[in-house]
């Protein structure tokens, strides 16, 4: 145990000395890492953003009305709202009368006029859905096709045109989210693993030493490796910091433009977790990758 | 042979070789053949001296005893280990039973006399207890007490010697291998040297000491080995620099 702690110790004190001794070094290497941290935290995050101003879009858009026929008796409308509401990608389902859906019309100047110059309600009474999923719109409209006690003529107000350029532009964002930080992750890896590897070959002939005089791999290893981490822990701090400021002003754009963009605190500190974490694994992983060629003595 | 001298020694330790060389032959990547045949065994206790002229193969042979090289032909057995096929992660144990003075020091330039000398000790046993009272007790022992928190650049040649040599005994080592230990010396410091490594040969440490040093080695009057075009030409119980009427090497 106290061998265990010593040889700990000695780590630890290594990497705080090599860390301070080759401050330039050093330096550049949690410059790179940062600006990589950032991108990668900047870019998860607008994609967040972007992705919950479109959901919200979403939830606007995922409402479908199913125009009742004026035949349908009062106990098959129940009827068909109980089955709904039980329906598990149902939200909620409200009954809109004949009146109501009048009275709401009626907010138009133009259809008051022509409401009152026919002097019956042409218009239909509806169910009105809330439902969870965008792509499960169109069941809804088929189901509401082939129900007898739906308006024969339009069954539902259901457009797949703005529903499908809503679904496609939120799928190509994620997709070029994804592929954006996929890419950056892989540049990061390899600008890491280089730097390290640049201020490991600046050591090499003290790795040699070291080996010569009996010490194990990991001897040599442990302090390169905390200090890949203690680099990478600053990388993701100072890049948090500005990823965070810059979202911040991001979030209150968005809402000057009245776009519906909360300040998101729960992926605020998912994603600093994350960005710590993406930190202590590129740094430890670049610098045992940077120390192995060195270490064939 | 050293053990000779003392037979109540020689049983004690029952006269096992601690090193020995079974046709070893070593030919560099560059094509340079550095040792042919040589066929050798050092026995627990020995104090040999290694001469030869320069590139006769002495580094070569101190470099493959602790696997810095790998032999291209033969076998070498450290402690009844056979060497040259162990497995990499078995290399720290075995360098660990060296004490080793390379040739070129191998001091780290970013660590104080203290520093260099404490890390070989913080290598072999970390967790090491009166680690600075033993590193300062040995720097006194080469003469160099007051230059403990200097840094190897702001050392002259034969101070930079000195500390290779503390580092290698420090952790008071089975075998002792010294490649020009005073090749930067003054007769003095160097006669000290030697005087030290007798000391530390008398209490049981096996010692190889590849030199130039013609005058040491005539006066100790120990084992001799010489080596000429990789080839080991003498091997001499009480030897000397040249043999009795060569005029040079
Ligand atoms: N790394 C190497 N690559 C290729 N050839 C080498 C290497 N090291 C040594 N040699 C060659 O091997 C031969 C023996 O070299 P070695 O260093 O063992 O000699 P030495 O006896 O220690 O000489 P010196 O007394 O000058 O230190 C020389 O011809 C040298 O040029
Ligand atoms: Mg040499």
């Amino acid at each position: 145990m106290r061998r265990i702690l010593a040889a700990l110790w000695f780590s630890i004190k290594s990497a705080g000395q090599n860390f301070r001794r080759n401050l330039g070094v050093s330096l550049a290497g949690v410059f790179t890492m940062g600006l990589i941290l950032f991108l990668v935290g900047g870019a998860l995050l607008f994609t967040h953003s972007v992705n919950s101003i479109l959901q919200a879009q979403q939830a606007n858009a995922s409402k479908i009305k199913i125009y009742l026929s004026d035949s349908a008796s009062l106990a098959s409308i129940a009827d068909f709202q109980t089955r709904l509401q039980h329906d598990p990608r149902v939200i909620s389902v409200s009954f809109e009368s004949k009146d109501q859906a009048a009275k709401e019309a009626s907010q138009d100047p133009d259809i008051q006029q022509a409401l009152s110059t026919l002097g019956s309600n042409p218009l239909p009474a509806s169910l009105n859905l809330d439902i969870k999923q965008l792509t499960d719109l169109a069941r809804f409209d088929q189901m509401a096709k082939s129900t007898p006690i739906a308006d024969k003529t339009t069954a539902t107000d259901y457009n797949p045109d703005v529903i499908n350029k809503l679904h496609t532009v939120i799928n190509i964002i994620e997709v070029v989210g994804g592929v954006i930080a996929l890419i950056l992750f892989v540049i990061s890896l390899v600008i890491i693993m280089n730097t390290i590897r640049t201020a490991v070959y600046a050591r090499r002939t003290e790795i040699e030493i070291m080996k010569l005089v009996g010490a194990t791999d990991w001897f040599v290893r442990w302090p390169f490796i905390l200090e890949g981490i203690i680099g990478g822990v600053l990388a993701a701090v100072f890049s948090g910091g500005v990823v965070f400021a810059g979202y911040h002003v991001f979030v209150q754009a968005a809402q000057r433009s009245l776009l519906s963009l909360p300040f998101d605190g729960s992926y605020t500190v998912t994603l600093l977790i994350l960005l710590v974490v993406g930190g202590v694994c590129v740094g430890a992983l670049g610098s045992y990758m940077g120390v192995r060629r060195f270490l064939s003595v | 042979m050293a053990v000779a001298e003392r037979p109540e020694v020689a049983m004690q330790l029952n006269l096992r070789p601690v090193i020995s060389f079974h046709g070893v032959s070593k030919v560099y990547p560059t094509g340079t053949v550095a040792l042919r045949d040589v066929e050798l065994a050092v026995l627990q206790g020995d104090f040999c001296f290694l001469v030869g002229a320069s590139g006769a193969g002495k580094s070569t042979l101190v470099r493959l005893l602790i696997r810095e090289e790998v032999a291209s032909t033969g076998r070498i057995f450290v402690d009844g280990q056979e060497i040259t096929r162990m497995a990499r992660r078995r290399l720290p144990k075995l360098r660990r039973k060296f004490g080793i003075v390379f040739q070129d020091y191998k001091l780290l330039s970013k660590r104080t006399v203290a520093q260099n000398v404490a890390f070989a000790l913080q290598v072999t046993r970390p967790g090491q207890r009166h680690l600075r009272e033993k590193v300062e007790e040995v720097l006194w022992i080469v003469g160099l007490e007051d230059k403990v928190d200097k840094y190897p650049d702001e050392l002259s040649g034969g101070e930079q010697q000195r500390v290779a040599i503390a580092r290698a005994l420090v952790h008071r080592p089975r075998i002792f291998v010294a490649d020009e230990p005073t090749g930067n010396l003054d007769p003095d410091t160097s006669w000290g040297i030697v005087q030290l490594l007798l000391q530390i040969n008398h209490r049981g440490t096996t010692v190889l000491m590849a030199t130039h040093n013609r005058e040491v080695v005539d006066l100790v009057r120990r084992r001799v080995i010489a080596i000429e075009g990789g080839r080991v030409i003498r091997d001499e119980a009480q030897g000397s620099y040249l043999r009795p009427g060569e005029a040079t090497l």
